[in-house]
C-alpha cells in the first residue's frame, strides 16, 4: 500500500491541475473559436459587419435573438497599437455598443438612447489616458475580442432602418 | 517496468477525473442543458453574473457555451426554463399558452431554442414574442399590460401571438429583459412577474 502513496499523490495533483486548467481555458478557447468563425463568415478585423436578419439559416452564435440586429467587429490591438476608433450610428429604437474580451467578459456597454456614440478602444496597459480632445476611452483587458452593436428590429421594416443606421458605424485602427 | 506503468495509470486517471469533473460541473458535457442560476422566478432560472468578471469559473465556462456574448446585468438580464408549469419538459409535440403582464424593463422578449442552443430549423419566422408584439395587439394585450401567445408547431387558427416550435424537439425558452428597471437587480423576485407556460394539449408520445 505504501508503494501507492506516490502515484496516488500524483493522481490527485494532476486531477486538480487538469480540473482548473479546463475551467480556466474553456472560455478563451470557445471565444477564440467564435472570433475565428466570425471572420470566416465575413466579419473582418477592425470593420463592422451587419449580420442578416437573425433566422435559423443565418445564425452563427448560440442563442441569438431574432428580434435584434447584430453588427460585429473583431478587434486585435496587436495590429492597432494606437487603438481602435469605434462608432455606433444613431438609431431611434434600442441600441447598444458592447465590448467582449478574450475571456468572454462584457467589459463595457454603451447605450445609444437615440444618439450616435463613439469611443477609442485602447490596450489596458497603454500610456496616457488617450482622452485627448475629450474623446471617450474604453480599456480592453485583452489584445483580441469582439465588439457588438445590438439594435431592436423585430420586423423587416425595422431591419431596413437598422441597415440605414449601420452606415454610420465605424470600427477602424487609429 | 511495472512500477512505471502504475505511475502512468494513476497519472492518466487523475487527469481524466479532473477533466471530466470540470466539464460536468461547468455544463460542458455533450447534452448538458443546465442553465441553473441562483435566481428562480416562476420556473425561470437566471444568474445576474452573466457576462461579468464576477462570474464563477464554472458559470463563465457554461455561459461561454450556452450564452456567448451575453450582456452584463446593467444592460440586460436573462432567464431560461426547460419545464412547463406542470414540471414537464417542453416538447414540440405539445401546445402551450405563454402569458404574462407588464415587465420592469425597456424591452423584453421570449425566444425558443433547440437543445443545441440555436433557433430551430424552420421557416415560420415566429421564434419569439416580444414587448412590441404584446403592446401592438398581436397578442391578447389588454389595458393592464396582460398578454399571451401560443407556442405550437403549427400556426394557431385564432389571431394571437405565436411562437413556432416546429423542429424544436425538446426545446427551452429564454426570457430577456433589456435595460432592467430600478431595483430589479436587487429584488428580482419582487419586481419581475415572469411569464407562465401552461401546457394545453399534446399529440403522439408526448400525450
Amino acid at each position: 500500500m505504501k508503494r501507492l502513496i506516490g502515484p496516488l499523490a500524483l493522481s490527485v495533483i494532476l486531477g486538480i491541475a487538469s480540473h482548473f486548467a479546463i475551467l480556466n481555458y474553456a472560455p478563451s478557447v470557445i471565444m477564440d473559436r467564435a472570433y475565428t468563425m466570425l471572420g470566416e463568415r465575413g466579419t473582418a478585423v477592425h470593420a463592422f459587419n451587419l449580420a442578416p436578419r437573425m433566422t435559423p439559416q443565418t445564425q452563427s452564435v448560440v442563442r441569438p435573438s431574432p428580434d435584434l440586429a447584430y453588427s460585429a467587429c473583431r478587434f486585435d490591438l496587436s495590429e492597432a497599437p494606437n487603438g481602435v476608433r469605434v462608432k455606433m450610428g444613431s438609431y431611434d429604437g434600442y441600441s447598444s455598443l458592447s465590448f467582449f474580451d478574450a475571456q468572454t467578459n462584457n467589459f463595457r456597454t454603451i447605450r445609444g438612447n437615440g444618439e450616435a456614440r463613439e469611443t477609442r478602444l485602447l490596450p489596458a496597459n497603454s500610456a496616457g489616458n488617450g482622452a485627448e480632445n475629450g474623446a471617450d476611452v474604453t480599456r480592453a483587458p485583452s489584445q483580441k475580442g469582439i465588439i457588438l452593436i445590438r439594435r431592436l428590429a423585430p420586423s423587416d421594416a425595422e431591419y431596413a432602418k437598422v441597415a440605414e443606421a449601420s452606415a454610420g458605424d465605424l470600427c477602424e485602427a487609429i | 517496468m511495472k512500477r512505471a506503468l502504475i505511475w502512468l495509470l494513476f497519472a492518466l486517471g487523475g487527469i481524466g477525473v479532473g477533466a471530466y469533473s470540470a466539464l460536468a460541473m461547468s455544463g460542458l458535457l455533450p447534452g448538458d442543458r443546465r442553465t441553473g442560476g441562483p435566481i428562480e422566478i416562476n420556473g425561470w432560472h437566471g444568474d445576474f453574473a452573466m457576462g461579468s468578471e464576477d462570474a464563477s469559473p464554472y458559470f463563465r465556462a457554461r455561459i461561454a457555451r450556452h450564452g456567448l456574448l451575453a450582456l452584463a446585468n446593467t444592460e440586460a438580464v436573462y432567464f431560461t426554463r426547460l419545464l412547463d408549469d406542470s414540471g414537464q419538459p417542453f416538447s414540440e409535440d405539445c401546445t402551450y399558452r405563454l402569458s404574462g403582464g407588464a415587465m420592469p424593463a425597456d424591452w423584453w422578449s421570449v425566444t425558443l431554442y433547440n437543445s443545441d442552443n440555436f433557433l430551430p430549423d424552420n421557416s415560420d419566422n415566429a421564434l419569439s414574442f416580444d414587448a412590441s408584439r404584446a403592446g401592438h395587439g398581436a397578442g391578447d394585450g389588454a389595458g393592464d399590460g396582460a398578454w399571451s401567445a401560443i407556442i405550437s408547431p403549427n400556426k394557431p387558427a385564432a389571431e394571437t401571438g405565436w411562437i413556432s416550435s416546429k423542429a424544436g424537439g425538446t426545446f427551452d425558452l429564454t426570457f430577456r429583459l433589456y435595460v432592467p428597471g430600478d431595483g430589479v437587480l436587487d429584488r428580482p423576485e419582487d419586481l419581475i412577474e415572469a411569464p407562465s407556460v401552461e401546457r394545453l394539449s399534446c399529440t403522439g408520445e408526448a400525450q
